[in-house]
Order: structure tokens, then C-alpha cells, then sequence
């Protein structure tokens, strides 16, 4: 005759016995995935390196500046094209149109405040 | 046993008890029982083992669970603004092992085309006793596929890094290269092989690649036109003292660093040195003007030339009067400098040429750095020729570091090519005021003087030329020149040095008998200077502003018909 108590623990080690299974089961997976998504990590950032690398060849400053000329007709920057923010003139906000295509610069200079401040300012 | 005792199981039974067969079973039962409990045991131990223990053999197995870092065994080099200068790339390097390949000529037939080496050659090498043998190091990735087709067994792969150079020969003497086994061999690669192997950080440096682009281009194309030797560029922060730009000219493709003759590796701008010439009428006119004997209004008769003992001293633009010091810079006059010189006094210069650093080996992050040459002992003779540039031998590096102590407030600050962040702490050389006229006089060289074609459009450029006389055997020869250019810009503020020399130009139709610093040098540092000036963001100026007027013209006493008067530059 077996005992009550005798069945519980025979019931218990079985059912730790199932959980240290699937326990083990389980992590012996997410390590395996673990070391696949590394492997796949490694070899995309070879492969991040190796573009960088190919980036830095495409861009050497001589290929760029011909690239330039021969498709887009592009010429270098003089310094005149490049102009202090505060030399450039608010645009008034309700000036008639044909304001904008007269050769006279609209009255509002650098010095002075926008006379009207514009509503889409955040 | 029981064949040899007979009697022995007997005599037992006979004195204990009688053994019945339920005792026999039981016993059985019980070792047999005993033996299932070690066997389940044992199981459930193995059990443990492999549910359990795994977890430390994972560690140190081949089933890594650490992080695996990307592997790079040099650090790569940066440009300031993280253009990649030299990086590492995984290849693959064949090697064979000789015994195990059966029909060695064969094998060399079918791998000499892919690797473009010879069929007698591999078979020579094949041959070998050895059991390790590279057959070709740094694989392309098709010449690896087409071996792997091949299917030879003997022939493996091994991983390794190469260092790879994408800008090619841009900054090639900075960077320098390294060998097959990636030790650095020149220039930072050198200086700096232990940082790079020992991490993966990378360098940065303070080139600017966009900006070393331009002034090689710049200076190659005058080596062309002039059919030159060679020639040197820097671009130099005159606020910090980094090295924006180093270009030293002929120069090499750091990734083929085989066969590389001597002559291209040599860098002109740190490891040459040279008789600059007039350019170093800065430092005269500095040293005389830091003296205080000397000021704007003073001036001098350069109506004869110098003899001494040994030579002449003459004026190449000569003007046959009394120049005031402004004069004798922009005209740069030789006789006017030498009197400059006398009067300040040879123990005064040594100590000025001392204290800007051009008396010794300057220091900068590479190896290849050329010590001045001095003379010893420091004569008259010396001072006189000093004054306009000969008789002391200085790299560019050191000139430009020196000039940009001259023109941007008197601090003289250390080259360096690594980026800077921070404070930068200099050294004072000269005053405020020094430099301020200084300033004032580069930019009537390039306005009024010998360096008008330095104009660069939308910056206020001032600068000096410099022509020396190179020598040849034991002699100055007048044909064999050193032509080169200083400039600062913009010269009412200035930022940034550009630096210019070409060796040993000829003489080209159109452009006069003689290739000097003005023609040759002068027109390359404007062209430099309005492409360099929008990508290092300074502001175009408008030179008609009453505010910068006011700060760059200057009154200067000359003669005219016969009196000294004011004329307004």
C-alpha cells in the first residue's frame, strides 16, 4: 500500500523534473538564438565597416569636385555666396506682390525690427 | 573455487544455518535491487550534468555567450570632420601545405592565373619541404571565390586585416603606411603604432581632407606648369596651431607601399630644410620693430648695395632711394633688411630667432621632422644674411608656425596634427602692437608689393614671397629658385595661414626671366585661399566697408621728387 505522502512527492519530482526539462530546453534556445543574432550582429557591422570604408573611397574630395563639373555643372563656392544672417532681410509679411518683383529691396533694412511679427512664429 | 575447497561452503552451512530458497531469492533481489538504485543513481547524476553543469561549459566552449565585440586590430584615422583616412579591412591570405598537394605542377598551372604569379615560380615554392607556406597574402574577394572553385585540397584560407587607405595619396606624408603585418612604417602610422595597435579608438586628426584636396591639386598643377622638382603646402589655424592641410609633394599611395623610392617619401613641409628666403623679412621686420629702435617712420637709404668681404648685396626690385621700413617690406628690399638687422644687433636676433622656435627641432606628431640648420658661430655676417632669408635653413612647418605667432596678436602656438578641443595655451613672442603692424604690412605685399597676384576675391589676403637661391654644389646658383608664399587670411583677423613652395621652377614664356615667389607661388595661395575660404565658413568681407579701410590702410612716409612725404596706402 502506498502512502498519500509517497504519491504527492513522486507527483512533485515529476513535475520539477518536466519544469527543469523545459527550463533547460528553453534556454538552451535562447542561446542559441542569442549566438545567431550575434553572429548576424558580427557580420553586419563587418559589413557597416566595409561601407563606411567604400563611403569614405566614393567621397575623396577630387571624385566629388569632378562628379560635380561633369554631371551637375556645378562650380565651387565662392566667398561671396555666403552672406552674415543679419545682412538678410525679413520679408514683410503683407507686402503687395508687385513689391516683390520691383528691383527696390523691401524698406525693412537689417538694423531695423520687422515692423509686423509674423504669426507662424511658434 | 568450489572445485579446489569442496568442503569449504559445506562446513559453513553445516555451522550457521540452513539455507533455505526463499533466503536465495531474497538475496538476489536485494543485489539486483541494489545495483537498478547505483544504475538509477548514476543516471540521475548525468541527468544534473547535462541539465545543469552546461551552463559553465558554454562559458569556455566554442558556444560563446559573451559579447562579441567587432574585431579591428588597428584603430582607423580620422580627418577633423570624420572622413575615414585609414581604416582595416578583413581579407583573406592563401597558404598551402606543400605535402599534402599531390601533383604540384598542376596546382601551379591552375592557380597562376588567378594570382597573376608565375607557373615556375609556384611550382618552385610547391615543391618546398615545409608544411606551412604563404602562397599569397591579402586576397581579393574574387580571386578567393575562384580558389574555392579550384577545390585543391592543401590549400586553405586565413583571415587577416589589411590597412586600407581610401584617399589614396592624399595626405600621404601625413598618414604614412604600414607593412603586410600592419606595423606603421612613416608619418603617424609610425609615431602613433603603438595607440592604433593597442585599441580600436580612432584618431582624429586636424587635416581637412577637402581642404588638403585643394591645395594639392593647386600645387601640382604649378609643379606642371613650371615643370618643378616638387613643392609644399600647409594650411595652419593661426588661433590654435592646427594643421588643416600638409601636402608635400612628389608624393606616394600609402596602399602599394612596395618599391617606394626614397625621393616621394621625403616630406618637404616637416623634414626639408631650406633657405627661405625673403619670407623670413617678417621676422626681421618683427624683431626690429619689438626692438623699438626702429618704427613705422624710420627708414633707410638703399641707394648702393652691401659689399662685404665675400659678397654683394643687391635689391632685386630695386628703387635707388631712401625706403621707410614699409617700403623695404613691400619692395623687398635686401639692403634696406640688412641695416634693419645691424642696427637691432646680432645677439638681439639670435635671441628673436630663439625665442620663435627656429632655432631648434620643432615638435610635431610625426618622425620625419628636420632639424634647422644654424650658423655656429653666429657672426655679422650671419646677421646681415639672415635678415632677408639666407645663411639659416628652417622647415616650412617651422616658418608658418612662426609667422602665425607674427600676425595673430603675437602668441606663438605649437603645431600639432591632432584636432584640438579646449584651450589652447601659446606662448607670447611679440606685442599686440607688433603684430598689428605686421598685419598691416603682409597686406600692402599683396595690395601694392610683389604679391599682388596672392588677391584672392571676397578676402582680404595679406602675405609675403620668398625667393631663394638654391644651392647648388657650394655655390647660390640664380637659376635654381625656391619659390614660396606666405599669406594669412583674412588679414585684418586672421584665421588661417596658407603656405605655399615650389622647388626649382623653370621659366615659362609670358611670365618674365625668372619664376620667383610673386609669379610661381603668389597665384596658388589665391586660388587657395578662395576655395579654402567658404568650406573653412570665413565671411567673404567687403573690402569698401569704412570699418576695415580704416583698419588696413596706413600712412607711409616715401620720397617723392626729392622729399620724404605721406602717402596713404
Amino acid at each position: 500500500m502506498i502512502k498519500r505522502a509517497t504519491l504527492v512527492w513522486m507527483a512533485l519530482s515529476i513535475l520539477s523534473g518536466i519544469g527543469l526539462f523545459n527550463l533547460k530546453y528553453s534556454v538552451s534556445e535562447m542561446e542559441d538564438r542569442l549566438i545567431a543574432l550575434q553572429k548576424e550582429n558580427h557580420r553586419q557591422m563587418e559589413s557597416i565597416h566595409v561601407l563606411k570604408a567604400e563611403w569614405s573611397y566614393l567621397n575623396q574630395p577630387f571624385r566629388i569636385n569632378d562628379l560635380g563639373q561633369r554631371k551637375l555643372l556645378l562650380t565651387p563656392v565662392t566667398g561671396s555666396q555666403a552672406i552674415d544672417i543679419k545682412n538678410i532681410p525679413f520679408r514683410p509679411e503683407f507686402a503687395p506682390v508687385y513689391k516683390l518683383h520691383s528691383s527696390v529691396p523691401p524698406a525693412v533694412g537689417h538694423n531695423s525690427s520687422p515692423i509686423i511679427t509674423s504669426k507662424r512664429v511658434p | 573455487m568450489t572445485g579446489r575447497h569442496p568442503f569449504t561452503p559445506l562446513q559453513g552451512r553445516q555451522k550457521f544455518s540452513v539455507p533455505t530458497e526463499v533466503d536465495l531469492a531474497r538475496n538476489r533481489l536485494l543485489i539486483a535491487g541494489g545495483l537498478a538504485t547505483v544504475a538509477f543513481i548514476l543516471v540521475a547524476f548525468r541527468l544534473l550534468d547535462v541539465s545543469i553543469m552546461p551552463v559553465t561549459q558554454i562559458q569556455k566552449g566554442e558556444k560563446s555567450v559573451s559579447i562579441t565585440k567587432h574585431n579591428v586590430s588597428r584603430g582607423d584615422i580620422l580627418d577633423r570632420n570624420g572622413h575615414i583616412m585609414a581604416t582595416n579591412l578583413n581579407t583573406s591570405s592563401l597558404y598551402a601545405n606543400p605535402n599534402l598537394i599531390e601533383n604540384k605542377a598542376s596546382v601551379a598551372t591552375k592557380l597562376s592565373p588567378i594570382l597573376n604569379l608565375s607557373v615556375a615560380s609556384l611550382t618552385e615554392r610547391l615543391e618546398s619541404k615545409r608544411t606551412f607556406l604563404w602562397i599569397k597574402r591579402h586576397l581579393t574577394p574574387k580571386q578567393k571565390y575562384a580558389i574555392n572553385k579550384l577545390g585543391i585540397p592543401g590549400l586553405n584560407f586565413e583571415n587577416e586585416q589589411r590597412r586600407v587607405y581610401p584617399l589614396g595619396s592624399l595626405a600621404s606624408h601625413v598618414l604614412g603606411f604600414t607593412n603586410i603585418d600592419n606595423q606603421g612604417l612613416k608619418g603617424i602610422e609610425n609615431k602613433f603604432n603603438n595607440t592604433l595597435s593597442n585599441s580600436d579608438r580612432p584618431l582624429t586628426l586636424s587635416i581637412d581632407v577637402r581642404v588638403q584636396n585643394i591645395m594639392r591639386e593647386a600645387i601640382l598643377n604649378s609643379i606642371n606648369k613650371f615643370n618643378a622638382m616638387g613643392g609644399a603646402g600647409l594650411v595652419l589655424d593661426a588661433r590654435n596651431g592646427e594643421i588643416i592641410s600638409m601636402v608635400s609633394l612628389p608624393d606616394f599611395n600609402p596602399n602599394l607601399p612596395k618599391n617606394m623610392k626614397k625621393m616621394v617619401l621625403f616630406n618637404r613641409a616637416t623634414h626639408g630644410v631650406y633657405e627661405m628666403g625673403s619670407t623670413l623679412k617678417i621676422f626681421n621686420t618683427a624683431m626690429a620693430l619689438e626692438h623699438k629702435k626702429i618704427t613705422m617712420q624710420s627708414g633707410y637709404d638703399a641707394t648702393k648695395p652691401i659689399r662685404t668681404s665675400q659678397f654683394i648685396i643687391r635689391d632685386y626690385h630695386a628703387k635707388n632711394r631712401w625706403l621707410s621700413i614699409p617700403e623695404i617690406f613691400i619692395y623687398s628690399s635686401n639692403i634696406g633688411s640688412v641695416k634693419m638687422a645691424l642696427d637691432v644687433g646680432r645677439i638681439y636676433q639670435k635671441k628673436f630667432f630663439e625665442r620663435l622656435g627656429l632655432l631648434n627641432k620643432p615638435q610635431i606628431e610625426l618622425g620625419e621632422v628636420g632639424k634647422p640648420i644654424v650658423p655656429e658661430p653666429w657672426n655679422d655676417i650671419h646677421t646681415m644674411t639672415i635678415s632677408y632669408g639666407h645663411g639659416i635653413a628652417i622647415s616650412p612647418l617651422q616658418l608658418v608656425a612662426g609667422v602665425a605667432a607674427m600676425v595673430n596678436g603675437g602668441v606663438l602656438y605649437s603645431p600639432t596634427l591632432f584636432k584640438k578641443t579646449g584651450l589652447v595655451i601659446g606662448k607670447r613672442v611679440v606685442s599686440e602692437e607688433t603684430s598689428e603692424k605686421i598685419r598691416r604690412l603682409l597686406k600692402l605685399v599683396v595690395s601694392h608689393g610683389t604679391g599682388s597676384l596672392a588677391g584672392a576675391k571676397g578676402y582680404l589676403v595679406g602675405g609675403k614671397t620668398g625667393t631663394a637661391e638654391k644651392v647648388v654644389g657650394r655655390k647660390y646658383k640664380r637659376q635654381a629658385l625656391l619659390s614660396s608664399f606666405i599669406a594669412a587670411f583674412p588679414i585684418n583677423a586672421p584665421k588661417y595661414l596658407v603656405f605655399v613652395m615650389i622647388d626649382n621652377p623653370k621659366a615659362i614664356k609670358g611670365m618674365g626671366h625668372r619664376p620667383t615667389g610673386g609669379r610661381v607661388a603668389a597665384p596658388i595661395v589665391g586660388e587657395v585661399i578662395s576655395r579654402i575660404g567658404p568650406i573653412l565658413g570665413v565671411k567673404a568681407i567687403n573690402k569698401n566697408d569704412p570699418s576695415i579701410q580704416e583698419q588696413m590702410t596706413m600712412r607711409v612716409l616715401t620720397m617723392k621728387s626729392g622729399e620724404k612725404r605721406l602717402v596713404s596706402f
